[in-house]
Parts: structure tokens; sequence; C-alpha cells
């Protein structure tokens, strides 16, 4: 497939800021509505007209790659098709109301809060789910204080929580966070929970074991019940990432597997739109024996219909409402239309569309069996250079570098919404990339909107803004 | 089975037709998608969930059902989230699939649309605030609050405290978020009180000391007062060598002092009343700082560089402060973010342009006083109860018992805040100023 | 092959010293700044602080990285390498002289004994 981004550019730069276009400076407030003092003296910023912004964000959109243009196959992001019609779901007005509304009032808001929060237990295992934490970050920081206001609740001092090397970065530094020293774990040769290694990091020092499962090179944790029995013999807990859920629709259960705490990345596994980095959600699910220490409020069914109720011993709260509420809209809309046999047909067909694509690769795969998503090598060619000459082809590149695990890794996720032609398609520019010449990696891309970034020069000489780029040029 | 659309079960957003599936299964070596779980038998799981799939049309009606359950009441409330008129241009070019269905700028080259418009979104909160750093979201007012506390902490590692000081008026999930970030850095978080509304200067100043880390205050306050000693507060901070971070909101930074000429070291807040509507409480955290802090700043960063061309371009930077590089030492654990919602501000800031923006905020002042000044008016109620400039929102004393008042507005179609047995609070912006007239002869009849 | 000079001692963490007097300085190996890639920041001590061997003084960061600095010797800082703040990539082009980062009077001598010779870090790269 040929291709060329949309390319705006003039003279020594492409579409022009917003304050290149226009800036206005205008007095404020000479009318004396406030006290001079209280007042700033003036506001610059642009002043354009909205056919101009119209034009402006147009352009800067056809400068963007999106999942509605090509596979975006990034490993551990699952970038799955949104569905349209569930941002129209949650455009309803009478959806848009204010958090502070008194419960009866709102008995639908609440009505569809308390059945994702029941539905998305019954799909994780769990037994109770706050909706509150607003991505998958906030959902760890929740599960992790969960743990710790659990063992405080017993008198048990613990200061450790156990992380794969494999794991996410967020993982580390949301434990971190919550005030625990991480004790990284290493994997064995297969990839997976080193059990010695983690027998050796076990003590009653452990708060916590967090695992994502799939992990993050698409293996499954076949030893998690013994995991599990062991994390929970010397009194820890057993935590689940859930960025790689997608994997184990209906086929596995976190709570069946022995985890007491998960996070579900709804904008991961149910298909919530990334909106260029966010926002997401991260609902939090817990077992029985857990569910009095959720944030508040959780929403309850009783016979007056639903209300808002503090958990007994409530963590209070991880975000100033209720979380992002039009995208737990939109995962609610997105889990009703598949159902059932809609999830578990995901998972089956995104495992398989990363089965295939691995199939039609010239790179080597070092770990397996692997599940929806794999980590190819580009062995002695770099992994960030054949990311940026896949671009050329039209397609997103996959994570690169990332898990160390594997060198010079290619983590890839195409998920279940490619078809085999797009998967081709994928596979080309993988194999087309790896086999190009060095001059053509380190020159790619030469197809997008912008030729390859110097990052040095942005790190040693930071503009973060439009008014620093004044003192500079 | 078919494909697409036309499947009766299956995930309508999966493609594969049998032809194709056969062609792939092949290609693999394996019998069936099934046979690729390695799942051991002893954790699968072969229940149901019982959720039915449901057609696209048929599931529009019933989630509109079940929001039309939702009373119909116009309110007149903020408390932390408020909602402006929201123009169509921001809904059109916000919903474009290029913005809304891409990731995270992983690779510049390919989204220097989204890059640059997140650019810009920083350099709309550098003028707002008058701070050199802003960075292109948190997730909303109360954790970027929590995130301004922790910085200050890290920065003053050696301080013999770890007290974070906060006004007595604050709204509850600002508090309670703070509580949870700083748990386990063990800080501590003080009180200062409220002196008809506004910060009690000496009280402050009594509890300020070198244990202090930040001095927290805003403006508007949760009640809508708007600050009259934000310089003097900022200097007991720095006296004390502790931070001082400002609290405020996109509309009101047009309008009232600018952070930085009053000795802001931090500024936090709400951005989301421009761009998004009400949301149930959705947020976009502003986080804006000094320069001297950059290294220490959360989230993520754009910033401008140069392509192999000369040209210039922008990009995700200094990244080594975040999580996937510094992992247990990052400056925060914020990965996704509200990139999305920092764009649709932009897009409404945009759109009003300076005059415009200034005269919403103007409009904040005037309209809360002729709102409160006619209120007073009535038999029963006194407001404004603070004798305070006030941006949007007023607490309003009632003789009578105010949650009966509120709920016989209810009745009437209107929502308001609680506060407590004899207090409301009243909040009015451009999406509600139009059924001023209607609340006012409601509260004559309720009050 | 990377630089490695005969005229110094050397931490199994890559930093580097040399004795000039009565003090030593400090810098990372050219291992090191090739391992980082291009350096973008450098964080490192105030004049006057006090570092302890084997201790984190500072921190270097590339795009992609960050390296904590330890301390190959007690003692206090007479001197930094200022135009490390302006200029971060010394420590690739020069890691042995422009791009130094500190300068230490030494509180004891005996530490010395412990530092890697060129030989034996030699051995650890390669
Ligand atoms: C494995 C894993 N864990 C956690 C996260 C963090 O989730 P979020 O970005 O929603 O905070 C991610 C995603 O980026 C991930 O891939």
């Amino acid at each position: 497939m040929n291709f060329d981004q949309a390319r705006f550019s003039r003279d020594d730069h492409y579409e022009p800021l917003l304050s290149e276009k226009d800036s206005t400076t205008v007095e404020v407030d000479d009318d004396g509505v406030l006290p001079d003092d209280l007042t700033r003296d003036e506001l610059t910023l642009p002043g354009l007209s909205e056919p101009q912004l119209a034009r402006h964000y147009t352009r800067l959109s056809q400068m963007n790659y999106s999942v509605e243009l090509g596979p975006y196959p990034l490993g551990s992001c699952t970038m799955k098709y949104n569905p349209s019609f569930t941002e129209d779901v949650a455009a309803d007005p009478n959806a848009a109301v204010h958090p502070d509304r008194s419960d009866r009032t709102i008995q639908g808001t609440l009505g569809l809060l308390h059945d994702l929060q029941e539905q998305l237990a019954e799909i994780g295992g769990m037994d109770a789910v706050t909706l509150q934490p607003p991505a998958g970050a906030a959902g760890e920081f929740t599960g992790i204080l969960i743990a710790k206001a659990y063992h405080e609740a017993r008198g048990d001092d613990r200061s450790e929580i156990i992380i794969p090397a494999s794991a996410h970065g967020t993982n580390f530094a949301s434990a971190a966070l919550a005030g625990y020293d991480v004790v990284e774990l290493p994997s064995d040769e297969d990839g997976r929970v080193d059990i010695e290694a983690l027998d050796a990091a076990i003590s009653e020092e452990t708060a916590a074991l967090m695992l994502t499962n799939p992990n993050t090179l698409g293996l499954f944790e076949r030893d998690i019940l013994e995991i599990s029995e062991m994390v929970h013999d010397a009194g820890g807990l057993l935590y689940y990432d859930g960025a790689n859920f997608n994997a184990l629709l209906g086929r596995a259960r976190p709570g069946d597997m022995g985890f007491d705490i998960m996070h579900y990345n709804v904008h991961k596994t149910f298909a919530t739109p990334h909106g260029g980095g966010g926002p997401g959600a991260g609902p939090v699910g817990v077992v029985e024996e857990l569910a009095e220490y959720l944030p508040s409020p959780m929403v309850q069914e009783t016979a007056a219909g639903y209300e808002l109720t503090e958990p007994e011993s409530s963590i209070g709260k991880v975000h100033g409402f209720g979380g992002n509420w039009l995208v737990l809209v939109k995962a609610y809309a997105y889990i009703a239309r598949l159902g059932d046999s809609g999830l578990s047909d995901a998972s089956a067909k995104a495992v398989l569309n990363a089965n295939y694509l691995a199939s039609q690769l010239d790179l080597e795969v070092p770990y397996g069996p692997f599940h929806h998503e794999f980590a190819a090598t580009s062995g002695d060619r770099d992994a960030a250079d054949v990311a940026k000459r896949m671009l050329d082809y039209g397609v997103h590149p996959p994570t690169t570098k990332w898990p160390e695990l594997v060198s010079q890794a290619m983590l890839t996720e195409p998920t279940e919404v490619e078809d085999k032609a797009s998967l081709d398609d994928l596979a080309h520019a993988f194999n087309a990339a790896y086999a190009d010449s060095d001059e053509a990696l380190e020159t790619a891309p030469t197809k997008t909107s912008a030729r390859r970034i110097d990052q040095v020069s942005a790190a040693r000489n930071p503009r973060l803004s439009w008014q620093a780029l004044g003192d500079d040029e | 089975m078919t494909a697409g659309n036309g499947r009766r079960d299956g995930s309508p957003y999966a493609p594969h037709t049998d032809a194709d599936e056969a062609a792939m299964l092949d290609a693999v070596g394996v019998e069936s998608a099934e046979s690729l779980f390695d799942i051991p038998e002893d954790v699968r799981f072969d229940g149901e969930f019982g959720i039915d799939a449901t057609d696209e049309r048929d599931l529009r009606e019933s989630i509109a059902n079940l929001f039309a359950r939702n009373e119909e009441l116009t309110e007149f409330l903020g408390r932390g989230h408020h909602a402006h008129y929201v123009p169509a241009l921001v809904d059109d070019l916000s919903r474009r699939s290029e913005f809304l269905t891409s990731y995270t700028q992983y690779q510049p080259e390919i989204a220097q649309g989204f890059l640059q418009a997140l650019f810009e979104y920083q350099s709309m909160l550098v003028e707002l605030t008058g701070l050199p750093v802003a960075n292109c979201s948190m997730y909303d007012a109360a954790t970027a609050l929590a995130e301004a506390a922790l910085l200050a902490n890290r920065l003053r590692r050696g301080a013999s405290g770890h007290r974070v000081l906060v006004p007595e008026h604050l709204q509850e999930g600002r508090l309670g978020v703070l509580e949870n970030y700083l748990d386990g850095a063990d800080m501590e978080i003080g009180n200062y009180p409220m002196d008809d509304g506004a910060v009690d200067l000496d009280a402050l100043s009594d509890l300020v000391d070198d244990e202090t880390v930040m001095v927290y205050a805003e403006s508007p306050t949760v009640r809508g007062v708007i600050e009259e000693n934000l310089s003097e507060i900022g200097d007991l901070a720095h006296e004390n060598d502790a931070l001082f971070c400002l609290g405020s909101d996109v509309v009101a930074l047009a309008l009232l002092e600018e952070p930085a000429s009053v000795g802001a070291d931090v500024v936090v807040g709400e951005a989301d009343a421009l761009g998004l509507g009400t949301s149930y409480g959705m947020g976009l955290g502003i986080f804006a700082t000094r320069e001297k802090f950059l290294r220490q700043v959360p989230g993520r960063l754009v910033g401008a560089s140069e392509d192999a061309e000369d040209m210039r371009a922008f990009t995700l930077t200094l990244q080594t402060r975040e999580q996937h590089i510094r992992k247990e030492r990052a400056t925060s654990n914020i990965c996704t973010n509200q990139a999305w919602v920092a764009l649709r501000t932009a897009m409404h800031i945009a759109w009003l342009g300076p005059d415009r923006l200034v005269n919403l905020a103007t409009r904040a002042v005037t309209d809360a006083r002729d709102l409160a000044a006619r209120l007073d008016d009535i038999s029963g109620l006194q407001a404004p109860v603070y004798d305070r400039h006030h941006f949007r929102e007023f607490v309003v004393h009632t003789d009578q018992p105010a949650p009966a008042i509120a709920n016989d507005l209810a009745g009437r179609g209107f929502a308001v805040h609680t506060l407590d047995d004899h207090h409301l609070q009243v909040c009015i912006t451009d999406v509600n100023a139009d059924a001023a007239d209607r609340l006012v002869a409601a509260f004559e009849e309720v009050a | 092959m990377f630089e490695i000079p005969d005229d110094r001692k050397y931490l199994e963490s890559h930093e580097w010293t040399t004795t000039d007097g009565d003090t030593v300085k400090i810098g990372i190996s050219d291992f090191a700044q090739d391992e980082l890639g291009d350096v973008v920041f450098v964080e490192l001590p105030d004049e006057g602080d006090e570092i302890t061997a084997g201790d984190e003084f500072g921190v270097v960061e590339s795009i992609k990285a960050v390296s904590d600095l330890y301390a190959p010797i007690s003692g206090t800082v007479v001197a930094v390498n200022e135009d490390l703040f302006d200029a971060p990539e010394l420590v690739n082009e020069d890691p042995y002289g422009d791009g130094w980062m500190l300068e230490l009077e030494p509180s004891s001598s005996d530490e010395f004994d412990d530092l890697l010779s060129p030989e034996e870090y030699r051995e650890q790269t390669e």
C-alpha cells in the first residue's frame, strides 16, 4: 500500500500555530466590575473566527494517525476500533448531569453505573467493583491502597510490593506512590515468573504481588495457582493488572485464578477511544473480603432505587468526583453490544490475529506460546529505526524496546479488529522495513507529515510553549 | 455464519470471513483459535456472564430510556464541576476520528496534529497562569493538587516536616484525594480557617512554619469567593520556604490576578469548565509551574524541536521523569491522561478568543452578584452569605431548613447544592442564566 | 573499543576519578556515555556539599535512560562543572576531559584502594 500523510507546510514550519495566525491582547476589566487589584491587566490569546479554527483543527487532524486510518498494533495498548454509536450514546443530553445531584433525581445515571459495576465484576470474577479510578495507573494506585488498608486493619504492617521486571512502569510507580518499596522479580528463561525467585522474594513484608496475565510478552502465567498460593500463604495479596485482559475474555477470570484485586483497563479491553492519550478509566474489582475498603461512593440497588453509599472502611476518594463518566458510558455500551458471545469472540480473534501476524513475519519471536500480543525481535537492527521505517508503509509500528527481556523488542498487538488483508499489509510493512538498508532505516520516515524528529534537541533545550519559541528564534 | 454486521454471534467488530479465518488458522498450523489459548484447565472459565448481545439500534434505545429516568432539572450547580456552553465546533472537530481514535504520540512524526494541539493547549495555560511550564493534563483538579503537594515534598526532602496547609473550605473530593496521595509519602494535611469565606491570614500565619512544604489556596474558592490576599498568602508561604500552590479554573484565570504575579509556584485546578460541559464530574486537571521545577513536573509535556528537514516539529519530551523510564522513582504514576479533553478545552478557548473569554469570566462575577442580590431580596434568604466578591457561585442562608427548600426547588425543576441545615449554594453560568428568573420565582414560593 | 585512560581509577558503576594535588576529579567513563546515548541533562550537588563513597551524588539523563551517579570516594565538593548544565553533550564528546563532573576534597585516602584499576575496569566492560 502506498501512503503519504497530509503535510501542510510553510517556510520552516508545518501548519502555523494558532498564535502565529493571530495574537490579540485585550485589556481586562476596564469596566470596574472588580477592584483593580483583583484582576489581571491584560490577556493575550489568538482571536480567530470559527471558519479559521475549523480549518486549523481539520488540518491538524489530517496530520494525525489513528486507528480508523489503519492498524495500530502497539503492544499492551489494545488499539481496537471504537464503535461509533458509543459516542452518540455518551452524548445523550439526559446523561449530562452534575455529580452533586441527589440520587433520586439521577436514577438513570446511577442505574448504568450500577449495571457496569455488576457486569465488570462478573467478567473479572470479582465480587465488587469501583468505577472511580480515571485510568489504569489510577486503578493500580487504588488497588494498592485497598491492599494497604486491608493489612493495616489487621495490624499487619507490610512494606513491600513484588513486581516482575517485565511489568509496565506504572506498576512500580503506583506501588511507590502508595509508599511501598518495590521488589523487582526477574523472569525465568521461559519469560514467565521465576518461581524460585518469587519464593525468595516473598516474606512477611510482602503486601502484594502485582501481575499482568498474560504477561507483557503475551504469555499466560501457567503457574498462577501455585503463585497465588505462595503469596497468600505468606499473608500477601495478589493484584491483577488488567491491561492484557483482552486475551482472556470468557475463557479465564482473574478472580478464579486467585487474584484478590484487579483493575480493568476499559480504554483497552472495552474499546473506548484513547483520544490521543486519554481519558481512560481504570475500574477496580476486589473479592468479597476487600469490598469494605473500596473508594466512596459505590452505587447500590435498594428497594427504593439506586443509591450512593460509602463502603464501611472505605479508603475514600481517588478522583474528585466519580471518575471519567463519558468513558464509562462507552464501555457499558460496548459490553452490552457484544454480550457474552461477542466478548469471547473478541478474545479469540485477538489471539488468532496475533498468531497469524507472527506467522507471517521474518522477525524472530523468542517467547511463546503467546496470546493477543507477542514480542518480536529485530535482532541486530535497531527496533526504533525499523519502527520509523514502518511508518512509511502507512501503518503504526508496535511498541519498541519494551519489555526489556527481549532485546530490540517489537511488542505487537494487532487486536481483533484487523482482517486478514490488513494483517498481510502489516506483515509486509514489518518485513520490508526489517530488510531495508541501514540508510533507509536511519532516514525514515519520509512519508509522514514530519521527518525524523530530533529528540535530543527537544530535551536539551526544552521549548514547551509558543511563548518559549519567541525567546529562541 | 457470516462476517461483519450480519453475523449473529461473535463480535461485530471482528471482521473475519470464514474463508479468511480458515486461511489464517492454516498459516498458524492449528485447527481452531481455541487451541491457541495456553490456559491450564484448572483456571479455565466455562460459565457465562449472562450478558446478551444487543443490536445497535435496540441498545441505543434502551440506553436512551435509561437516561430518560434522570429527572430534567435545571442545574444551578458548581462546586468544582462547572459547565459553560460548548460550541458545536468543539464536538464536531474533536470527534474527528483522527483525534479521537489515536493513541499517545509515541511516534511523533505521524502524530504532529495532536502534538501541536497539545502544545497549543500548554501555551494557553502558560498565558493564563503566567507560569512558563504547563503539562498537557492531569486527571482532574483533585489529583493535580495532590501531585503539586508531592512535588513540593520532593523539593523539600530535607525539611523537618512534611505538612501541606489547605483551606477549611475545600471540595470534599479534593481533600479526599489529597489524603490518599499524601499517605504514601508520610505527609500530613493541616487545615487553616476561613474568615468570612476567604483565607484568615492571621490564622494562616500562625500555622505556617518550617514543617510546611506547601500552602494551598483557591480563588475562586469552592464557595465561589474571590480571594483578595493572594500575594500575602504567597509571601507567608515563601517566608517559610514553602511553595505556594494556587487552585483556580480556566475561566477565572482569564479575569483574576495572574497567578505568577501573586507568587504562585504551582497552579492547579479544573479546565473542564471549557470544552467538556456537564459530565458527572469528569475533569481536566491543570498543572503549571515555574521553570526551575521542570524536572519535577508530573505527566506528559509536549515540546518543540526540529525534524530532519529542519522544520519545526513537536514531540513528547523530558520523558525520563515518567514512569515508563524511571519506574518507582518517576515524578508520578500517571500514564493515560486527559489529552482529548485538553484538545477540546483548547478548541473552546480558541473559539472564544480573548475578548469573549474575558467577557464570559466577567459575567461570572456580575451574574452571580445580580442573582445573589435578587435572592437576598426574598424574605427568608440572605445572599451572599460572605461579604466578598464572587465568581459564578455563592452561598445562601435560609431561615427555613435548607434541605427542604432544595427539595421543593427540585419539585419545581431546579437543582442547587445543600451545604447544611441552613445553607444552600447556587451557581450561575451562561448555560442556566436564562432560567434565573424562574429560579428566583421558585425561591419566592419555597423560601 | 572504549577508551579507558591509565591515569585514573574506576568504579564498577562506571565513574572515574583522577587525583590532582589535594583534590580529585570525578566523571563517567567512555563506556558509560556510550551506553547512555546522547546526554541531555546532568544533575550535580552544590559546592560545599558532603558526599559519601557509594552513595548517589547526582543523575545523568539521556532521552530514554536515567542513571544515578555514585561517589567513588567521600569528601567535600569544591567545584562543579557548570558547563554541563548548558552543554550536557560534553559528557558524550569528552567524558574524560571537558565532560568532568565534580571536584572533591577527599575526607580520607583509604577509599582509593577500593577502586578498580584501569585493567580491572577494562575486564569488567569486556
Ligand atoms: C501493562 C500495562 N499496565 C498498566 C498500564 C497503565 O494504564 P493507563 O495508561 O490506563 O494508566 C498500561 C498502559 O499504558 C499497560 O500497558
